[in-house]
């Protein structure tokens, strides 16, 4: 059933991401990030994360471990995508409202019931 | 910052932030939990289950929405900017808000059948083709495990690991958040009720954050940073003169970065406009005691060599520069994070 | 975008300037009013959810009649209780969203003695049966004849809902933001009722079944907490309508 299959899928996906945040938590951040080292009590903060994202964290330990991370990519702001992001917020959310309102119903209790055949039949 | 990672940052404006967030989020559940019962003139209370479940999750709507209004508020009047500085402490409570109410909705209506609870909230209204009736728990279940992926990557060590601009696009995500958040409401709730309040404040509310947004790109867009002009092989960024003491001028390199060039006692020198932390703009910061400190996190770079006083160890790139003719020009090739530049004096 | 000189710049490990500090504590203190005004707002304009109930304060009932596999179990009561008076019709659940089908099977038309809660929403009623042998029991005596009545083919308005939340197991029951729960009752077996816009040969509330007497069908999920206009053969049991639901005649009405 697909909606078992979802949940199997979530249950596997955490169940990865357990394993992932152990090594990376025990064993990969002390290698890839100095101000970790000696660093404790925050790392349970990263489970979650770690359980969510796995697969970009593994990634990520991948590049920085093999050195393929281009790290002046750092330096270039995010900030091209703000014009598409408001104005397509806004009109997502003019166009959501407006279905919302068009398709809201009211109690029809002007609609009496109609007999459309004879008792008996 | 760097020196050893720990859970959290605290100082007492963050102190002071979540003091008023937390009386803010305290009073909203506890009028409407405990106090309106008592205003509803109803033959039979609502369950409780479902009051605390619309307690939550109008909390989680009015929370998320206000975070999302203090970007561009901070864009379009900067005395908004300290909202912006401890904004990840708001999301964060805002993902336990509506954590809380889909955890109502699950142990409530999706409870007491042979089904499995996630089972049944998937397989129980299929009605996928259809807009009246759409199963818009899938909408907002969608808007909180991104809600939960960004409060859970939200600590700073995810920015360095993941570095800000990856991480600023995932937080990107947010915006998808509150369209399927605006879509969850529109076809659940709003179908339903009678009352005016409830539509009428959530319209209000969603157009209002949706306005700021396209209000604070605009306004942007007029008084954006200048593209850099080429002269020769280097970019002429300013005249000299135009830049005040302790302040920069930031031009857009033709790679996309951008660069920010600082006057300190009275001679120049040219950074990365990206902080390290956040890819903040630097540009639009302060030299304070003879660091360039960041408008967002306050985040600081001698300006000299772009590296973070002892015993913080973040760093940016420089740019060399010279100026000819009153004119700055800057080398569009950004030296390595932490190389030092002479800074130039002013003819 | 150089700003002004004079203008407050804002450290966060640094005490705030003095002329942003007020305008912060006035945010600080606007942001508490609004949600405390908002949560007031919002909390005190709830819909009324209607006057069903779990009468738990009536005590467990005990009564006897007649089963009837519509196919949803009803009993046709020949021996009525303190609530539950002699010749009402009354629709059974079990717990929670469980069927009940299996507990009933092989007693169609046989004269039962059933025991546990009532549910009750105005001249809705219910009875949530206790599990095993104490919840539905063969009775003693032969079962008497019961008539039913072709009330025709009618067309009406008005929303399907599982007939348990509607008669109070939950508070709002019905609607769309409860769609979700309502099909889950259906998918366990509880009675599908409609809800008339207007009373329909004396009554409000119908249980609904497929077009051929069987259970509610698959395809009427979709039409489920929507505001309806639909046709199907109407047959009076005693006190209660069992409509024989067509969901291809169905509309939706503005």
């Amino acid at each position: 059933m697909m909606a078992a299959g979802l949940v199997i899928f979530a249950e596997y996906w955490l169940m990865i991401g357990g394993v992932v945040a152990l090594l990376f938590l025990t064993i990969g951040i002390d290698r890839i990030d100095e101000d970790a080292r000696g660093a404790y009590i925050f790392r349970p903060l990263l489970v979650p994360g770690v359980l969510l994202i796995w697969p970009l964290v593994l990634w990520r330990w991948y590049a920085l471990e093999t050195g393929r991370a281009d790290e002046t990519k750092r330096y270039k702001a995010v900030r091209g995508a703000h014009g598409l992001i408001a104005v397509g917020m806004a009109l997502s959310i003019a166009i959501i409202i407006a279905f919302g309102l068009g398709i809201k119903q009211t109690w029809p209790d002007h609609i009496a019931p109609e007999r459309l055949s004879e008792a008996g039949q | 910052m760097s020196v050893k990672y720990i859970p959290v940052q605290w100082n007492p404006n963050k102190w002071v932030y979540d003091v008023f967030m937390l009386a803010g989020v305290a009073a909203f559940l506890w009028i409407f939990i405990h106090v309106t019962p008592e205003i509803l003139s109803h033959e039979r209370p609502i369950n409780s289950q479902v009051h605390n479940a619309r307690a939550f999750g109008a909390c989680a709507f009015l929370m998320l929405s206000i975070t999302l209004a203090i970007g561009p508020l901070a864009k379009l009047d900067t005395r908004f900017m300290p909202l912006l500085y401890n904004r990840r402490h708001f999301g964060v409570m805002t993902a336990f808000v509506a954590t809380a109410h889909a955890g109502y909705i699950l142990n409530w209506y999706f409870a007491f059948s042979f089904v499995p609870k996630w089972d049944a909230l998937i397989l129980s209204n299929t009605s996928y083709g259809q807009l009246l009736g759409f199963p818009f728990e899938a909408l907002g279940a969608f808007a909180l495990v991104i809600l939960l992926i960004l409060a859970a990557t939200s600590h700073d060590f995810w920015l360095k690991f993941l570095t800000a601009p990856v991480w600023k696009r995932l937080h990107y995500l947010i915006y998808a958040a509150y369209i399927a958040v605006v879509g969850h409401i529109s076809l659940g709730i709003l179908q339903d009720q009678q009352s005016l309040f409830l539509p009428v404040f959530f319209i209000a509310t969603a157009w209002i954050v949706a306005l700021l947004h396209v209000w604070a790109f605009m306004a942007e867009r007029k008084k954006g940073d200048p593209l850099a002009v080429a002269a020769g092989d280097w970019m002429r960024i300013c005249q000299a003169d135009e830049i005040e003491e302790g302040r920069a001028r930031i031009a857009v390199l033709p790679d996309g970065k951008r660069v920010a060039v600082f006057k300190h006692e009275g001679k120049l020198s040219a950074i990365s406009n990206a902080c390290a932390h956040q890819n903040g703009p630097l540009g639009e910061g302060r030299i304070i005691d003879c660091l360039v400190t960041c408008p967002w996190h306050g985040f600081q770079y001698r300006v000299t060599d772009g590296k973070s006083p002892a015993p913080f160890t973040e760093k940016i790139p420089t740019y060399n520069l010279r100026v000819e003719n009153g004119a700055v020009l800057v080398d569009p090739k950004a030296n390595p994070p932490g190389t030092h530049v002479d800074p130039v004096e002013v003819a | 975008m150089a700003d002004k000189k004079d203008k407050p710049f804002f450290v966060g490990y640094l005490t705030a300037p003095d002329g942003l500090r007020s305008f912060l504590i006035g945010i600080g203190i606007g942001l508490v009013l609004l949600m405390a005004g908002v949560g007031l707002g919002i909390g005190a304009t709830q819909d009324d959810p209607g006057n069903g109930a779990f009468r738990g304060d009536y005590g467990r009932q005990t009564v006897t009649g007649v089963m009837e596999l519509t196919p949803y179990p009803v009993v046709r009561v020949t021996q009525g209780s303190e609530h539950v008076p002699e010749g009402r019709t009354l629709m059974l659940s079990a717990g929670g969203k469980q069927s009940l089908m299996n507990r009933v099977r092989d007693l169609d038309g046989q004269l039962v003695t059933v025991s546990g809660t009532i549910l009750d929403r105005g001249e809705l009623d219910m009875l949530q049966v206790r599990g095993g042998q104490n919840g539905i029991a063969p009775a003693e005596g032969d079962a008497p004849e019961m008539e039913r009545e072709e009330l025709g083919r009618w067309r009406i308005a008005g929303e399907i809902c599982d007939g348990k939340c509607l008669a109070g197991a939950m508070r709002p029951g019905v609607g769309i933001a409860h769609k979700a729960c309502a099909n889950l009752c259906l998918i366990g077996d509880i009675p599908p009722v409609f809800v008339s816009t207007q009373p329909v040969e004396g009554s409000e509330f119908l249980l609904v079944v497929g077009p051929d007497g069987t259970i509610f069908p698959k395809s009427a999920y979709d039409l489920v907490a929507a505001y309806i206009s639909v046709e199907g053969k109407v047959v009076r049991h005693g006190d209660l309508l069992v409509f024989h639901l067509e969901p291809d005649t169905a509309e939706l009405v503005q």
